[in-house]
């Protein structure tokens, strides 16, 4: 019988009764054959690799974080809460010490997923890992994280979700934004005044393969993570960087997949995207696996797997190389936001979001108050083709008196003016989330 | 049954060989002897010659037996040496599934969907095979990874073998279920069981004629069904450990079940425990571990835990402990270390050979640790009792938390809610008080519980699971483990193949001489899915597993 070397879970949930359209990649039959290859080679039977069953987030863990407009209820499905709380049931075996380390292979998907939510964006309504992330830091009191996306996408969601927020180090790697949905994740978004550095996006060329996306890690993201010192590191496991994907254009392999979970060792992973479903995801699915396991993963390999027709062009590497620089001096000297307003006032971003999934359009101004004692008190005016004006206040996690004062201000403001169909609430240090 | 048929079921234990002669009516008769170890043949041969008389013999119809034969040739590694020949293509190492002392993996690949990617070396598997042949090993198992989904590759060495061998194992014909890892292990130790299996065969089978019996013979397999004896030849690996399977059997056939239950058997070193639910007994998700291995043998779900009559009492600074483990037999036996027996006759709950022994003993305990005897003997029984109780909860558990793969099961997965304890076993009736107030839920001690193995065997069921794989992209269906390989239309729908697959298994027990009607057949999962190639449909993807479940024909109300 084979051993694992660390204790690992696996919270596998496929949903095969759940797509958001028949022939849509995201259907039922996603993970059928990465179960069928689990199977096979016998992953359930490694002795210190337990299955387990997920658990089902709760509207208090979407509301934690997400202001759902006009309710949770209308912008998810029960898919998407039983996919979140097998991000959850993640963190809590890990967490409780009952494994070493835990992967969520659940569908759907939840990165593009972002602060407001009116539908179904890039394949995503609610960000699991972000609700997880929310729950580990309220349920066992865990300071600072780390989210490596290794997406092909940029995950514009939790960088939304993160903007703010000095504790949570978010890094995506990702096919550059000029060539990709959503478009985002250039290297000059690196978080907000407050969290100014704790953004780090890498975007690489088209075409680039094991030796340019295992360079990043080595070289860009492991010397982030040493420097940043998370207590957890989460992986937000996309796996549409490979070869074979229909909707990108990487060439990432099952043992680059593998080589990069050991390399970055992540204490949870969470499964992204990846539709490449019969000749990518059950490798790269077993390779994530055995090397999270601790388990010899060198013969796993895709059937068509040919190293030369994936070998990278010079050119690809000479500009990663030169990326480094640029990602590291951004990550050791970030903006300093000069010309804003002065603390004590608050600073306003606009945004035009576009669900490309649902087909709505969204226009938020988000306001954050400068504060030197916590991250900031936090609001965002929202209205969308599907929701009228509304508005969300977040008193963040460890607000100072000052901005839970102003909080309770705003809120009461906002009541009084009726503009507002809905008004979401959280706050963090009260653990209050409601519709106001 | 007609009014003069017999049905003989008999059980070969490891420590007792029991024996039950059953009738339209009920039990005609029982024996018990120990086993002999070293000569299986003799302890059936004097159990059905003690069952039964002359005259009876020839009106038994039906003899079931449940023996340990290859359990114990793979205990003890009485093995042949067999030639194992694998293809794995990509994948965990094969090197890591190594068995035996001949293991040769072979260039070749099948994936996920059958289609072969890489063909096998057949000049490299005659070169294996003449090597063989060299070293005078006659038995080969075959075995490529998802060969349930194509057998091309397990045939091609077979043929290569052919001529060389006296018995070849093909995986795809052990199981429909995927895990190349166990079916390495099972096609191993069915090839490496097999002569030695069918020697004991041929010796019942002579026994039988000796004494004039002319009955249907079938043996028992460990998911609590049986199988025709002619037909275990070729598959001897079904017959491991099919004791437990036996007795909870017999509690099925003793009372009538119909709800969720828990069934106890304490015995003198362990308490077994199996779960039913709606009257039927649980499977085994996966197959049954013998020795660490996880095999592609199907079995009844159970749990032993290191609790019965025998375990040592010990006491210290923590509280009382009771077992895991046995010091030889309970004081009141003549052992040396009191045990729960011993605290069972202290209190009087029992009167079970010397009782003042057990009193001196509990009372020699108890001085030591400065308690009374009483306490302590109500501490050891409390202890074992609750460790029953929490080892039954952590089974309920894990089935009630067993991972499921759809939003539908996730949210209106039906819970088990044992209604009822079925409790067996030597000290059985000493617990029905304590277990009671432990489970809370009403405990029945079924009569005749001593031969409930033996009865077990006589009145179990056949068995048999297949599954149905089709892609109607490719235009092919297989169930693979009755050998069916037929084309389909494009048009094939998941209605037609829960047809099909139900029709199959009826004419396959049919061809081996078993009267089984469609109605038997139970399909236990069934699945279709749509598969899509860049946007565009490429076909079904279709599944249906189907299965007779274990059951008693007749029960001894």
């Amino acid at each position: 019988m084979i051993k694992a070397k660390n204790r690992m879970g696996l919270i596998f949930f496929p949903a095969y009764d759940w797509a958001i359209s028949p022939t849509h990649p995201e259907r039922e039959e996603r993970l059928l054959y990465t179960q069928d290859q689990l199977r096979e080679e016998g992953i359930f039977d490694i002795d210190g690799l337990v299955e387990y069953k997920p658990d089902i987030a709760t509207e208090e863990d979407v509301m934690r974080l997400h202001f759902c407009f006009p309710d949770v209820a209308s912008v998810t499905t029960e898919s998407h809460m039983i996919s979140a709380g097998g991000a959850i049931k993640a963190a809590r075996i890990v967490m409780e010490g009952q494994v070493d380390r835990a992967f969520a292979l659940v569908r759907p998907p939840g990165h593009h997923a972002m602060k407001s939510v009116h539908g179904n964006r890039g394949f995503c309504n609610i960000n699991n890992e972000a609700i997880m992330i929310e729950y580990i830091r309220d349920t066992y009191g865990v300071k600072k994280v780390a989210v490596v996306d290794t997406d092909c996408h940029h995950g514009d969601g939790s960088q939304d979700i993160y903007w703010n927020d000095p504790n949570v180090l978010y890094i995506s790697i990702h096919q550059d934004g000029r060539t990709l949905y959503p478009g985002s994740g250039h290297v000059d978004e690196l978080g907000g005044p407050n969290a100014a550095g704790k953004t780090i996006n890498i975007p690489l060329p088209p075409e680039t393969s094991d030796e340019g996306i295992l360079y990043a890690i080595d070289e860009m993201v492991l010397p982030i993570l040493k420097d940043f010192k998370p207590e957890l590191i989460v992986n937000s496991a996309g796996q549409d960087n490979h070869y074979t994907d229909p909707i990108t254009n990487m060439n990432f392999s099952a043992q680059g997949y593998a080589r990069l979970n050991e390399k970055l060792s992540p204490d949870i992973a969470v499964l992204e995207g990846g539709y490449s479903i019969q000749g990518a995801l059950p490798y790269v699915n077993l390779g994530i696996i055995l090397a999270m396991a601790g388990v010899d993963y060198s013969h796993v390999r895709e059937p068509d797997y040919n190293a030369a027709s994936l070998r990278q062009d010079p050119r690809i590497m000479d500009y990663i190389k030169k990326l480094k620089n640029v990602v590291l001096d951004a990550y050791k000297d970030p903006p300093r936001y000069e010309g804003l307003p002065p603390y004590g006032e608050f600073m306003t971003r606009k945004k035009n979001i576009f669900y490309d999934t649902d087909g709505i359009r969204e226009s938020q101004v988000e306001s954050i108050l400068r504060c030197r004692e916590c991250s900031g008190l936090f609001s965002l005016e929202t209205h969308s083709t599907v929701c009228s004006l509304s508005l969300g206040i977040e008193i963040p996690l460890g607000a100072c008196p000052a901005c839970r004062k102003e909080g309770v201000k705003l809120l009461n403001g906002a009541k009084k003016s009726g503009k507002y169909e809905t008004i979401q609430v959280i706050d963090r240090v009260k653990k209050e989330y409601y519709r106001a | 049954m007609a009014k003069s048929d017999l049905f003989l079921g008999l059980d070969v234990g490891g420590t007792h060989t029991d024996a039950v002669l059953i009738n339209d009516k009920g039990i005609v008769a029982h024996y018990k002897a120990v086993t002999d170890h070293d000569n299986l043949l003799l302890s059936v041969r004097s159990a059905i010659e003690k069952v039964s008389g002359e005259a009876e013999r020839k009106n038994i119809r039906r003899i079931n037996l449940s023996t340990t034969l290859s359990t114990n040739a793979i205990v003890e590694n009485k093995l042949e040496d067999v030639c194992v020949i694998i293809s794995s293509g990509p994948g965990i190492d094969p090197e890591q599934f190594r068995i035996g002392k001949y293991y040769y993996a072979v260039s070749g690949s099948i994936d996920h969907r059958g289609k072969e990617v890489r063909g096998v070396d057949a000049a490299a598997i005659s070169r294996i095979v003449a090597e063989a042949a060299s070293k005078k090993v006659r038995t080969f198992a075959a075995v490529t990874k998802f060969s349930t989904r194509n057998p091309d590759q397990e045939n091609v060495i077979a043929g290569e073998a052919a001529e060389k061998s006296d018995f070849i194992t093909l995986g795809h014909k052990l199981s429909g279920q995927l895990g190349f890892p166990r079916r390495v292990v099972t096609a191993y130790f069915n090839s490496a069981v097999w002569r030695i299996y069918n020697g004991f065969a041929d010796a019942i089978d002579a026994c039988l004629k000796e004494l004039g019996i002319s009955a249907e013979v079938n043996v028992l397999k460990a998911d609590g069904g049986t199988m025709p004896f002619s037909l275990s030849r070729g598959v001897p690996v079904e017959t491991i450990l099919s004791g437990p399977a036996a007795s909870v059997m017999g509690i099925a056939a003793l009372c009538d079940i119909t709800q969720d239950c828990i069934v106890l058997d304490i015995g003198g070193t362990t308490t077994d425990i199996a779960i039913f639910a709606g009257g039927v007994p649980l499977i085994e998700k996966d197959g049954i571990s013998l020795q660490d291995y996880p095999t592609l043998v199907r079995s009844l779900r159970t749990r032993s835990i290191g609790v019965g009559g025998d375990s040592v009492i010990r006491a210290s600074a923590k509280g009382v402990t009771v077992g895991p483990d046995r010091k030889g037999p309970a004081m009141a036996a003549g052992g040396k270390e009191p045990a729960l027996v011993d605290a069972l006759n202290a209190r009087g709950i029992i009167s079970y050979m010397d009782v003042k022994k057990s009193r001196d003993g509990i009372a020699a305990l108890a001085k030591k640790k400065n308690m009374t005897p009483q306490k302590l003997a109500d501490a050891a029984i409390d202890t074992a009792v609750a460790a029953i109780r929490a080892d039954v909860d952590a089974m309920l558990e894990d089935i009630n938390n067993r991972p499921v793969y759809t939003i539908h099961e996730m949210l209106e997965g039906a819970k088990l809610a044992p209604k009822k304890l079925y409790v067996m076993g030597g000290p059985a009736g000493a617990f029905k008080e304590k277990l009671t107030e432990a489970f809370g839920v009403p405990v029945v001690l079924p009569k005749n519980f001593e031969v409930a193995n033996a009865i077990g065997a006589a009145l179990a069921r056949t068995t048999i699971d297949i599954e149905l794989f089709a892609d109607t992209g490719r235009g092919e269906l297989l169930i693979p483990n009755i050998g069916v390989r037929q084309k389909v239309p494009s048009t094939y729908t998941l209605k037609e193949a829960e047809r099909d697959v139900r029709a199959h298994l009826a004419a396959h027990l049919k061809g081996l001489g078993l009267s089984v009607s469609e109605a038997d057949t139970e399909i236990i999962e069934s699945s279709s899915f749509n598969m899509v190639n860049d946007f565009y449909s490429a076909g079904k993807d279709i599944r249906v597993k189907c299965q007779i479940k274990p059951g008693v024909i007749k029960r001894l109300l």
